[in-house]
């Protein structure tokens, strides 16, 4: 049972959150609906894709604390080169090698300077902050093209080109992280960095491409902010890299890395954006959301421990099974069963982390 | 070890001096003894903060929640002083109040033993969200806050002592109190062993998860503090007080000397990275740079700080390998 | 894919220099191994075996000197670029990926896919006749299929050279003969092999040279029906001043009459964690021996009798003071303290001082401002009781030899006063010098009176010290040796014999 919840951790979510939408729609009519469905379809457009990129980052035993900043500088610099008069193409291309650009930064400062990562992406968070407001002085940029504010718009099937590229932005991520080889170095980097030096990786490669890819998705985030609501206050993106962790822990994301998927992250991003629509139908004040929001995330956490300490007391009593009575004195038990003192055996009262 | 950290702390004291210079140079006024002393006003509560949670992060945590801690005690205190209860119980609601919150966070780490970053992210939602509806019971909408303060407690804020302001005032009682704590008491010395090495810590039969819990507790109790000083300052008590402390106070303790992997740290470097940052960020205000491209400077700071730290420490063991091979060959030849 | 060029070394050191820290590890070692020999690797702890091993794998980075794997140079040191020129390390501890599965962990750095070489490596699987779950989660698998699995990650990757790194360690006689026919195999294949053992019988078995190393340099080197064992161990131990070390300490002189009435610390039906119905006694003055190969669950035994791990049942007592399932700070204050096998990351605080090491047990018995000058006065004179070579009580632990730092883990063991001292594994990774100290101190504390129970894996240590041996395998009490039938031969007797016997 434990065992089943452990090992399907998204699954388990996935269940919980349409259990919610469930009872939600029965206490609220008309909750359940098509226009509902858009609505935090198009509201988690930007959270989905900062907390994609955040997936990789952690995926790989770091964190990334600046994709807020990032989101914000990629998009002043899109709508100052739009207010310049360049073409779309070309300043969103150029706003996401910023982003990338950014995420390269990070990367570096990681892994060749290795500062720890949370320190890193701390610091660049006021940093690229302050660059964004070097450029625009203070000021919101405002009066974006139309152009910008179409990829934004529904069309016919209530799906706007912006929903397109982030679904097509998740299934990139799914397919290189789980099909591909320097897609399951994610995975080996995060889960023993040593393991995966010895095994011929190249970790720092791997870290950098994981920071470069959340810096792109970041510029990608930036530009769905801008084009949503149309225009770019100073603090666009502010907060939202803590709110891209939470959807991550919530979905199933290890911050020890090596374990997650996009899956889980989607269910996560979708959970966290679900909870403002159901406040409204459900007719609480919107200040209850914080609240809320955050006795979910601990609650899920609480539960998640308890499982997983669970699952190793289990593991352990296996471990140690050899020895109770009913498998019969030691002279007969296989020998490789035997515990053996050094240290990958569980330790005394070990730790989960 | 202690070598080292003498140094950091030498080379922050170097920075603040640096910083006096420069900003003195371009703006004279700003070397002007009383603005220098009520600048502070601007800034205690980042050092408030800081201090407390760097005695966290060598004991091996982290607490990020102390930034909704903040607007939550002075939530509480403005409801209890909204009630009528009077002034020295209101206080006490709120340090209670921040009590309990680190003691919550301390105890949900424990249960489920989940990186403290993560926990205490979850209770940052919490606690500003439990900020805001409690806020909502006194019909203070939002933002709006919590007014209407005795005077004895707003005047509070801007009495002085011997020309020093009183938020000042708390800081230094504060870092005094929990230097000699840190580095001088038994407590202090589990802290830092829980830090170095918890393995060796248990094997010790050390209380790691006491030692823990009360060092939440302290930034629970701190961050209440804050939010009092800064309910003073500004005359009304509201939800979002401690939001811009958040990275400040991360950077302080960082900048401070304080290991993210627990064991090192030192209030004195805290104390002084403060005002390495405040004053960076008041100098760069009075010689009239924009608000915010000071916070852009002192993420860049930190970085380089950091990454200098890292850097002169990879490359002194490169110098050191260089010496030797190089006095191999000399041998050889 | 048959390889000629005999002539052309699998690998080719000459001249590597690589020192940590101000200390040389490795000082000008020249060594070859050509395709298709064995090559045995022996030397002492802190010879320089592993350093040597890591260099030419690609770990470490020498300072100077040149290694060439199958004649070409390693020019920029990483694992991959030495896996690019054919060359594996299987290292002594399995390096597992806990999160990902088996076969993932086998697969993973390599260009085929995992489903692609799912076949090739259930046939080797067969081959070395053991059994593994590839489908399992790595973290679930025991150490001796961890090791496996290192092995197989060495065969799949078609490695023409290898290293293993006292691969057997944690497999059974079975499986190290499995692998040994692989090995031949492989040799036969023209693969050159680099064999790290401390058992010379196995050394005897399929190697062809041998190699020892001793304070980062070969001081023997050629074919092994060259060399008796004796001459092989005496090129191990030698010291610098070119004796060889006094290895066998005087003998204890062995009390016979322990006063019934002076048992201090009484066991009888233990059971916990990898160990069942364990029961006997230690008296004051007394040397308990705790004899057993690895896994025999004696670390449990003692960890559990120190409240670190979960509770055992059976009834522990200490000088007539009941003392099942209490806290470390408890035992200590009863009067029972426990040296940890894992000095480095159990036993000291690397980073922090001489002096807050040595009261690591005691600092909740001090003020709640502890006094400096007292506690370095007190450490003064266990520096010079015991003998501890430092600069001062202000030095950080890391940096002293591993045989200083554990007579500073001592210092911390008897700065508590206890009555009865639990060591595990006291001379581990210790020189013989400081070896010899450490002895003459466990002798010492039991003429004080103390009684001390020696956990430990080096039967001649036991020999030596212990006046009464208890024998433990696979978590059970197989036996006891007391006085005079205190030998070597009978405590392998009894740990190797009680353990084979499960696999007949």
């Amino acid at each position: 049972m434990l065992d089943f919840f452990a090992r399907n951790r998204v699954a388990t979510l996935f269940g919980v959150t349409v259990l919610a939408f469930l009872l939600i729609g029965m206490v609220a009519p008309g909750y359940l609906s098509l226009s509902t469905a858009s609505v935090i379809m198009s509201n988690s457009l930007v959270l989905m894709t900062v907390a994609l990129g955040t997936m990789l980052v952690i995926l790989t035993r770091n964190i990334d604390v600046s994709s807020g900043s990032v989101l914000g500088l990629s998009a002043v610099i899109l709508g100052l080169l739009l207010n310049n008069g360049m073409g779309l193409a070309p300043a969103i291309i150029i706003c996401l090698l910023c982003g990338a650009l950014a995420g390269l930064f990070n990367g570096i400062l990681v892994t060749f300077f290795s500062v720890p990562s949370i320190i890193a992406t701390l610091g660049t968070l006021g940093l690229f902050r302050g660059i964004m407001l070097i450029l625009t002085g203070g000021k919101w940029i405002e009066e974006l093209p139309q152009s910008l504010k179409f990829l934004a718009e529904n069309g016919s099937i209530g799906i706007s080109v912006l929903t397109v590229a982030v679904v097509i932005a998740l299934a990139g991520v799914w397919a290189i992280t789980r099909h591909t080889r320097f897609g399951r170095y994610f995975y080996a980097v995060g889960d023993n960095r040593e393991a995966a030096r010895h095994l011929g990786i190249r970790i720092h490669l791997v870290q950098i491409s994981a920071f470069v890819a959340a810096g792109t998705l970041a510029a990608l985030a930036g530009i769905i902010f801008a084009a949503q609501i149309g225009f770019i206050p100073n603090q666009a993106g502010n907060g939202v890299e803590l709110k891209a962790i939470a959807a991550n822990v919530l979905g199933g994301v290890s911050l020890l890395g090596g374990s997650g998927s996009v899956p889980g992250v989607f269910v996560g991003v979708i959970f966290m954006t679900s909870i403002d629509s159901a406040l409204v139908f459900l007719k609480i004040p919107a200040f209850w959301n914080d609240f809320i929001a955050g006795a979910v995330l601990l609650l899920v956490l609480l539960l998640d421990g308890r499982v997983r300490i669970a699952v190793e007391k289990a593991i352990r009593a296996k471990r140690y099974a050899v020895h109770s009575p009913n498998t019969g004195s030691g002279t007969t038990g296989p020998v490789h069963n035997t515990p053996s003192p050094t240290s990958s055996t569980p330790g005394p009262q070990e730790h989960a982390q | 070890m202690k070598r080292f950290f003498l140094r950091w702390e030498m080379a922050l004291f170097g920075m603040l001096v640096a910083e006096f210079a420069i900003f003195g140079a371009l703006n004279p006024n700003f070397l002007n003894l009383s603005n220098l002393l009520y600048s502070t006003s601007d800034f205690a509560q980042i050092g408030i903060i800081a201090l407390p949670l760097t005695i966290v992060i060598i004991a091996g945590g982290i607490d990020v929640s102390f930034a909704s801690t903040i607007g939550l005690c002075a939530i509480i205190f403005g409801i209890a002083n909204f009630f009528g209860l009077p002034l020295a119980l209101c206080i006490a609601a709120a340090l209670g109040a921040g009590a309990i919150a680190g003691l919550f966070n301390a105890t949900i780490i424990h249960l489920s033993r989940i990186q403290p970053l993560v926990v205490t992210l979850g209770s940052l939602y919490l606690f500003s969200g439990a900020a805001t509806v409690l806020s909502g019971v006194v019909g203070a909408g939002g933002y709006e806050g919590i007014g209407n303060f005795p005077d004895s407690f707003t005047s509070f804020a801007y009495i002085d002592v011997a020309g020093l302001p009183a938020p000042f005032l708390v800081l230094l009682a504060e870092a005094i109190i929990l230097f000699v704590i840190l580095h001088f008491s038994r407590f202090g010395r589990s802290v830092f062993l829980c830090g170095l090495s918890e393995h060796a810590a248990r094997y010790s039969g050390l209380p790691i998860r006491t030692i823990q819990t009360i060092t939440y507790m302290m930034t629970g109790i701190f961050a209440a503090v804050a939010g009092l000083v800064l309910s003073a300052y500004f005359g009304s008590a509201r939800v979002d007080l401690g939001t811009a402390t958040l990275l400040p106070a991360i950077t302080a303790a960082v900048l401070g000397g304080a290991s993210i992997y627990g064991g090192q740290g030192s209030i004195i470097g805290t104390f002084l990275a403060t005002l390495v940052i405040g004053y960076l960020q008041q100098g760069l205000q009075m010689s009239g740079v924009p608000s915010q491209i000071s916070s852009a400077l002192s993420g860049a700071l930190l970085v380089v700080a950091v990454a200098l730290r890292h850097g002169s420490a990879l490359l002194t063991n490169f110098v050191a390998a260089r010496i030797m091979a190089t006095n191999r060959k000399r041998a050889a030849s | 894919m048959e390889r000629n060029n005999h002539d052309k070394a699998a690998v080719r050191v000459s001249d590597i220099w690589k020192s940590y820290g101000g200390t040389a590890v490795l000082k000008g070692v020249d060594i070859t191994l050509l395709p298709g020999q064995v090559h045995a690797l022996l030397g002492g702890n802190g010879a320089g075996k592993s350093t040597l091993m890591k260099s030419i794998a690609g770990l470490v980075s020498p300072e100077s000197g040149s290694i060439e794997i199958n004649g070409q140079a390693l020019n920029n040191p990483s694992p991959a670029a030495a896996q690019a020129l054919g060359l594996y390390l299987v290292p002594q501890e399995a390096q597992i990926l806990p999160n990902q599965s088996v076969l993932e962990n086998i697969c993973l750095g390599l260009r085929s896919s995992a489903k692609a070489l799912r076949g090739d490596i259930e046939k080797l699987v067969n081959d070395l006749s053991v059994r593994l779950d590839l489908d399992a989660q790595a973290a679930t698998l025991e150490i001796a299929d961890r090791q496996i699995v290192e092995i197989l990650r060495g065969l799949i990757r078609k490695a023409r050279v290898l290293i293993l790194d006292e691969p057997t360690s944690a497999l059974t006689p079975h499986e190290a003969n499995a692998l040994f026919d692989r090995v031949r195999q492989l040799q036969e294949q023209g693969v050159g092999i680099f064999f790290i053992s401390h058992k010379l019988r196995e050394i005897r078995e399929i190697c062809d040279v041998i190699s020892v190393l001793r304070d980062g340099a070969i001081v023997l080197y050629g074919t092994l029906d060259d060399y008796n064992d004796h001459q092989i161990v005496e090129a191990m131990t030698k010291s610098a001043g070119g004796e060889t070390a006094n290895v066998t300490a005087p003998k204890r002189q062995r009390t016979t009459d322990f006063n019934l009435a002076s048992n201090v610390l009484e066991i009888t039906g233990f059971s916990g964690e990898g160990f069942r119905d364990i029961s006997f006694d230690v008296r004051a003055g007394e040397i308990v021996g705790l004899a057993g190969v690895v896994g025999a669950g004696r670390s449990e035994l003692a960890e559990t009798l120190f409240g670190l791990r979960p509770s055992g049942s059976g009834t522990v007592k200490l000088q007539g003071k009941d003392l099942i399932n209490r806290s470390p700070r408890t035992c200590v204050d009863a009067g029972l303290v426990y040296l940890p096998e894992d000095r480095q990351q159990n036993g000291l605080f690397l980073e922090a001082s001489l002096a807050w090491n040595m009261s690591g047990y005691t600092m909740h018995r001090m003020g709640f401002f502890p006094k400096g000058k007292r506690e370095t006065g007190e450490f003064s004179e266990f520096r010079e009781a015991l003998g501890i070579k430092c600069e001062g009580p202000g030095q950080a632990a890391g940096r002293l030899s591993g045989g200083n730092q554990q007579k500073v883990l001592l210092a911390k063991c008897l700065a508590a006063n206890p009555r009865v001292l639990i060591l595990d594994e006291p001379t581990r990774g210790v020189d013989v010098a400081a070896r010899n100290d450490i002895y003459r101190l466990i002798h010492q504390l039991a003429e004080k009176g103390l009684g001390v129970l020696l956990i430990s894996s080096d039967f001649d240590e036991i020999e030596q010290l212990a006046d009464r041996v208890i024998v433990m395998a696979h978590g059970h009490q197989c036996g006891e040796l007391s006085r005079q039938a205190i030998n070597v031969d009978a405590i392998a007797h009894l740990a190797f014999e009680s353990g084979a016997a499960s696999h007949a």
